[in-house]
């Protein structure tokens, strides 16, 4: 078999000598006796710069160039006695001496040659680098011809993978059968298997495109495809419903509007566009980072976050070496990690290089000037607006090939380019990559088009690779997809789909349905503005008065779904049970929230801080609505209304926290509306509410839910940092907790209870409907002779229990393949 | 790796074979995925580990964490006493309890440690340990220091010190997962989330995260069937399971490799559950009289089963008297009377703990540490000339009322950290602390860096020792540079 020659270790250190040959002259020169080039540097390379040179850099050490070298005092030019890698070369300490005890030492001769060099100022040729030269990645879309159709296999993805597999003398891999694509499709768009139901109507559909139609629908499934890809999306963008930081208010979650994008499927400039330069603090989560209380390193900086969170996310650009010193590893560097921070800064930033201020302030900038350059004396939002516009410019191939690339490699199990964050690798086939990136500009930035586009290929449509080994061995050769395990949310997903145990609530704070127009015609508000005692007879409340409106209420069950809707004029702070829920600048831009996940069983209290605005007295109101779906079906409306009470002493809050409140509760006093506020309001207030009130609940799924033990196990990560693929291993602690986690074997016991309950017409239904639903397969021969054994002719609970949990361990269930 | 199997073969015989050829290889069966150990070329152009692990003086560790800033001057670092007397002033105290003698003539702790007292002719006492001050104290971000070495943030996830062990040095006892975790909650209490960051792998994945067993006397349940089954229906599953694996038609369609390794993962959680191993769980199963001399609680009990886990062969253990906000060590009021409860729960179990593995002639390669993430003072926040916010409940300059005696600030200039068997010296005080407030490490301060290299040094493991993630060099002590403190090895 033909294998792509990898070219060898020595050949690819291929250092960057090209300048040391024009310079050295001139070096030589300068340096009176001293010939860096053919003197220092071969003695530096045999000995040190395999540890600390090109892209390493042992103990944060590296002698990439003169610059490096110098810092952190490691040596003094014109003092070799001073200097400190002289004395470590020196040491015959084993804990310290360079290099290390097992390589071999210098010669006298070579030291004394060291010595000398740094005795006459370490003399450096201009421009030389021990870098090694890398792949430097294109940055502009490219558009590559394809090459022609073959056995009318048209799909672009097909036109380039068979001329690349004829080329190599490669078979294609074969074709998958109709029940194993609905398996993988259905897992791969809404993260579920297809019911039996669903597969016996796809089998017995005639229609030759009925692939393709399959596809469609799963991609039109909105709150499938939204609760499956939100797993995807929240690890990238480091979203969850809970973790570090939000105890002291220092992180904020972007899970509704996540969700709302995903459910439209938002087009992805405009997607990235909001979560750069938010327009609402509803996606500011985001760019907003994790910030702790206390001290925290400068390259942990909330600016240096959101440097490097967003090239991470949406350029495959590690900025996190060089948000400490240039890169030992790639291109980038200091300078430019802190440029891109002071885009976001809103303090006058100062370059820190390894946690020590370097005397210069950064200026924002970015990492392409040749697409643009952002303002650096405009303020905060609109750099960040800048900034968002040219991470979405139509010359900026590096976003769309980032993001096609993260979206093939969930579909086809490895990224053109790998690794997924390390978008500056050469790809395995730049057509490919760059003819996904210009499809996605073509369908304007429709995230769905590509993942069809790959989806219908004859290649995803295929077998996957056998591979035997793991990880990256030698240069990759493609030979099909490659088989995943299940995410931790697809296996919760599968486990609750089949056994029928989803919990009847969720917890992530997100509008889960679409706003039925029937419902929306006949529904009434019944939030009325309210305000403290200075609205009273209609009087005009004084400029910035800031007084609390409060509604204290009681729940007697689970929230099912629910959401709210407020505006103020001039604006407010929502608390919910005191935590910091929602805030509102404008009375005519109402907020909502989604409340599952925020209220509990019992007492519970809304409480908004609301401010008056203006330089005279003017009219003050607040409204409110909130509509709840409780778990016995009972729908529970809270609307502000003379029931609720005000206050005027403010409390101390911070970090996100109301504050004991003092003062004494007065009864709200009512406002009659300005006109121009019911008109501005009312459409969006019944809009936002009708999503939430009415409609068909789908199965609560894996991804809605705060992460707890089992899924942790099984690879669902914390969301501290960006994520970008989940380990394809299970780990033993993950098998011992399939063993025997409480939580697993509950939700089989009662499966295995529903399904023994159910009509069979014998073992055999029962076995083929559990293994159609697991496997999208019968069983064979001799599995059914197993299954009889144990399940015998009338199948008790117990047997389909054991069953149930001898497939779900299988690794053919456990697979994405 | 590549592994020969014979697709033909039934998967049970391939998985065997699969087995044998990665003992064979060498490979834990507890090793797998994504960073990977820093390697460098030889002469010869092999590709060898890049650092020379030193010669442990340790197999096993068991860390005996006090959560909640254990106070050094009501433990193991008396200063002058004051009884408690209304009106006194507050600055007047150092230590709330008098100072008694010691199996070593020239250490003396505090009243209430009398056990401990008795075996610290075993000990080297580090009485100069000094942390980070991270200008506002959240326990849970000092506890991620010490025990990942790293201060949060960080742009990787960095892993808990019992994961390094697990990785590099893999489990002792194949069936005993290497890294158990005893006595902290981690749903349900404050700063749960942030108590679970550091309580992890990190990068280095879950197959070397911890296993946790926040109820010593629920252990044995962790390593059982789930509730309500009978050994022989386990047993009858795992059968079915196998038989089914075997009979897959499907086995051409996927990767032997990722079936090969999730096989292996059931594999060990099954053996690990049929093993006669899994009794080390079941606290229940030691002698009454033993059991006993342990049950001080929780924490107790916590003792006893890390001395039966380390028995059995586990590599690390980490038992906690739990860092609940409040409770405990983190004493905001009311310290005197607390810590004296608290020295009734520790002094018993942890004395017991070394007599045991020493009687059963484990202590000189156990490692057995007692630390905490800070000390505790009567007036200093954080450290001297700190701004950090004083989170003392009283805040008055007299005492009025038994419930204001104690140390109720947070103090990072001077803690202590015991240290028994693992190759330490025995009867040994290292470091000191001024005898007036402030009560900073005078002599010989050891930062969480050099500790975590002693530590380390102590178990085999290099400081240096390097993991390549995301192409960046990762160092079990920051960039390397912790350095053992040579003058604790014996």
């Amino acid at each position: 078999m033909f294998v792509n020659q990898k070219p060898s270790k020595s050949s690819a250190r291929f250092w960057a000598l090209a300048a040391t040959l024009a310079f050295s002259a001139f070096g030589a020169i300068a340096a009176g006796e001293i010939d860096f080039a053919h003197e220092v540097a071969p003695i530096l390379r045999k000995h040190c710069v395999e540890c600390h040179g090109g892209e390493n850099a042992k103990g944060g050490f590296s002698i990439n160039t003169r610059e490096l070298f110098l810092d952190d005092e490691s040596a003094t030019p014109g003092e070799a006695d001073q200097s400190l890698f002289i004395k470590l070369i020196r040491s015959t300490d084993p804990e310290e001496q360079m290099p290390p005890e097992k390589k071999s030492r210098l010669s006298p001769a070579e030291i004394e040659k060291l010595e000398k060099w740094v005795n006459a100022g370490m003399p450096w040729d201009a421009g030389f680098s021990f870098t090694r030269r890398t792949y430097e990645p294109p940055l502009k879309p490219r558009r590559p011809e394809l090459p022609p159709i073959v056995d009318g296999r048209a799909n672009p993805v097909d036109r380039i993978l068979d001329a690349w597999l004829a080329e190599r003398g490669l078979p294609r891999p074969a074709p998958i059968d109709d029940a194993q694509f609905l398996r993988r499709a259905s897992l791969d768009l809404i993260g579920l298997p297809p019911t039996p139901e669903e597969l016996d109507a796809f089998l017995a559909d005639r229609d030759p495109a009925k692939r393709a139609k399959a596809l469609r629908r799963l991609l039109d499934d909105e709150i499938g495809y939204a609760d499956h890809w939100l797993t995807f999306w929240n690890d990238l963008l480091r979203n969850d419903y809970t973790g570090t930081g939000f105890i002291t208010g220092g992180r904020k979650q972007i899970s509704e509007w996540l969700y709302a994008a995903l459910t439209a499927n938002m087009p992805f400039d405009q997607f990235v566009r909001e979560l750069i330069a938010p327009s609402t603090p509803a996606s500011k989560g985001y760019i907003d980072g994790i910030k702790w209380r206390g001290n925290v390193s400068a390259g942990q900086a909330v600016e240096i976050q959101f440097a490097q969170s967003i090239s991470q996310s949406f350029l495959g650009i590690n900025l996190k070496c060089a948000s400490c010193h240039d890169s030992f590893i790639d291109r980038w560097k200091l300078d430019e990690s802190y440029g891109l921070a002071a885009v976001y800064s809103t303090r006058p930033l100062e370059i820190s290089r390894c946690d020590k201020p370097v005397g210069r302030v950064a200026k924002a900038a970015w990492l392409f000037p040749e697409l643009g350059d952002i303002d650096p004396k405009a303020e905060q939002p609109e750099r960040l607006k800048q900034l968002a516009k040219l991470m979405t410019h139509p010359e900026n191939g590096r976003t769309t090939r980032t993001i096609v690339n993260r979206l093939w490699a969930q579909l086809m199990g490895r990224g053109i380019v790998h690794p997924l964050d390390a978008m500056q690798t050469a790809p395995w086939n730049a057509d490919l990559l760059d003819t996904l990136g210009v499809y996605l500009t073509d369908k304007k930035y429709d995230l769905k088009a590509v993942l069809e586009l790959i989806a219908t290929s004859e290649a995803y449509q295929s077998r996957c690779e056998i591979q035997d080994h793991g990880g990256e061995v030698g240069a990759y050769v493609y030979q099909g997809p490659r088989s995943r395990r299940m995410t931790a949310e697809q296996f919760m997903d599968a486990l609750w789909l089949i056994t029928s145990t989803a919990p009847g609530t969720f917890d992530a704070p997100v509008f889960r349905g679409r706003v039925d127009e029937a419902v929306l015609k006949g529904m009434r508000l019944q939030g009325q503005w309210i305000w403290g005692d200075s609205a009273t007879g209609g009087k005009a409340s004084p400029a910035g008065e800031e007084i609390l409106l409060r509604k204290v209420f009681t729940l007697d069950g689970e929230v099912v779904r629910g959401g709210a809707v407020m505006t103020c004029d001039n604006s407010f702070v929502l608390y919910i049970n005191g935590r910091e829920a929602a805030r509102g600048d404008s009375w005519s831009k109402p907020q909502a929230i989604a409340l599952n996940g925020r209220l509990k069983k019992g007492s519970n209290h809304f409480v908004l801080r609301a401010r008056n605005g203006g330089k005279a007295p003017n009219a003050a109101g607040l409204l409110f609505e909130a509509n709840l779906r409780m778990s016995d079906g009972a729908a529970i409306v809270i609307a502000s209304g003379s029931d609720w009470q005000w206050n005027a002493k403010l409390p101390k809050s911070r970090e996100g926290r109301l504050g004991a409140v003092g003062g004494k509760w007065e009864k709200a006093i009512g406002v009659q509306a300005k006109p121009v506020w019911n008109e501005a309001v009312s459409g969006k207030f019944k809009n936002l509410l009708a999503s939430v009130a009415h409609g068909e609940m789908p199965m609560t799924r894996a991804s809605l839910m705060k992460s707890d033990f089992l899924m942790r196990s099984l690879g669902r990560p914390m969301r501290e940092q960006i994520v970008s693929s989940r380990p394809s291993e299970l780990s033993t602690l993950a098998a011992i907790d399939l063993h025997n986690n409480a939580v697993f074997a509950d939700a089989l016991a009662r499966g295995g209870r529903l399904l023994a309950a159910r009509n069979w017409s014998g073992t055999d239904e029962l076995a083929d409907y559990i293994y159609r639903f697991t496997l999208a397969r019968k069983p064979t021969n001799a599995e059914r002779a197993t299954i009889h054994e144990v399940l015998g002719p009338e199948p008790k609970a117990e047997a389909v229990e054991d069953l149930l949990w001898a497939i779900f361990l299988k690794p053919e269930f456990m697979t994405v393949r | 790796m590549k592994l020969e199997t014979d697709p033909q073969a039934p998967e049970r015989i391939v998985r065997r074979d699969f087995l044998k050829q990665l003992a064979a290889a060498g490979a834990a069966a507890w090793m797998a995925g994504e960073p990977t150990l820093a390697l460098a070329k030889d002469a010869g152009g092999k590709e060898t580990p890049k650092i020379k692990q030193p010669e442990p003086t340790a197999d096993s560790c068991i860390l005996i964490w006090m959560g909640g800033g254990m106070a050094a001057p009501e433990t193991f670092d008396p200063k002058r006493y004051l009884p408690f007397e209304k009106g006194l002033e507050i600055k007047k105290i150092l230590s709330t309890f008098p100072a008694i003698d010691t199996a070593v003539d020239h250490i003396k702790i505090c009243e209430g440690l009398e056990n401990i007292a008795g075996v610290m002719d075993r000990a080297t006492l580090i009485r100069s340990a000094v942390q980070a001050d991270l200008g506002s104290i959240l326990h849970s971000r000092h506890q991620y220091h010490w025990h990942t070495g790293y201060v949060p943030p960080q742009t990787v996830a960095c892993p808990h010190l019992g994961a390094w062990m697990a990785k590099v040095l893999g489990p002792r006892n194949p069936v005993i997962p290497p890294f158990i975790n005893i006595g902290q909650r981690l749903e349900g209490v404050g700063e749960k989330e942030e108590l679970k960051a550091f309580t992890t792998a990190g990068f280095f994945g879950s197959e070397f995260g911890p296993m946790n067993l926040p109820y010593p006397k629920d252990a044995a349940a962790a390593v059982q069937p789930p509730k309500g089954m009978t050994a022989g229906r386990f047993a009858n599953r795992a059968k079915l399971f196998r038989k089914l694996v075997d009979q897959n038609p499907n086995r051409e369609v996927m990767s032997d490799y990722q079936r090969q390794s999730m096989l292996r993962s059931l594999e060990n959680a099954d053996r690990l559950i049929a093993s006669k191993d899994r009794e080390a769980f079941d606290i229940g199963l030691e002698p009454k009289e033993s059991r006993e001399r342990y049950d001080t609680g929780r924490f107790g009990q916590g003792c006893l089963l890390a001395r039966r886990l380390v028995e059995s062969g586990a590599r690390f253990v980490e038992v906690t008297t739990e860092y609940v906000p409040f409770l405990h060590w983190d004493t905001h009021n009311d310290g005197h009377t607390t810590v004296d409860r608290v020295h009734k729960e520790m002094d018993r179990p942890i004395a017991q703990l070394i007599l045991d593995l020493e009687e059963r002639g484990l202590l000189d390669r156990t490692l057995v540490i007692i630390a905490s993430e800070f000390s505790r003072d009567a007036m200093i926040e954080g450290k001297p000339g700190s701004n950090a916010n004083d989170q003392a409940r009283f805040k008055g300059d007299k005492m009025t009322e038994l419930a204001h005696y104690g140390l109720h600030r947070h103090f990072t200039g001077g803690t202590n950290v015991v240290m028994f068997g693992g190759g330490m010296k025995k009867g040994f005080l290292y470091g000191k602390t001024a005898d007036e407030r402030p009560l900073v490490a005078v002599e010989n301060p050891v930062s969480i860096m050099d500790l975590h290299a002693t530590i380390m040094t102590a178990m085999g493991i290099s400081p240096k020792t390097e993991f390549d993630i995301e192409g960046r060099p990762f160092y079990v002590t920051q960039d390397g540079k912790g350095k053992p403190v040579r003058e604790l090895f014996g």
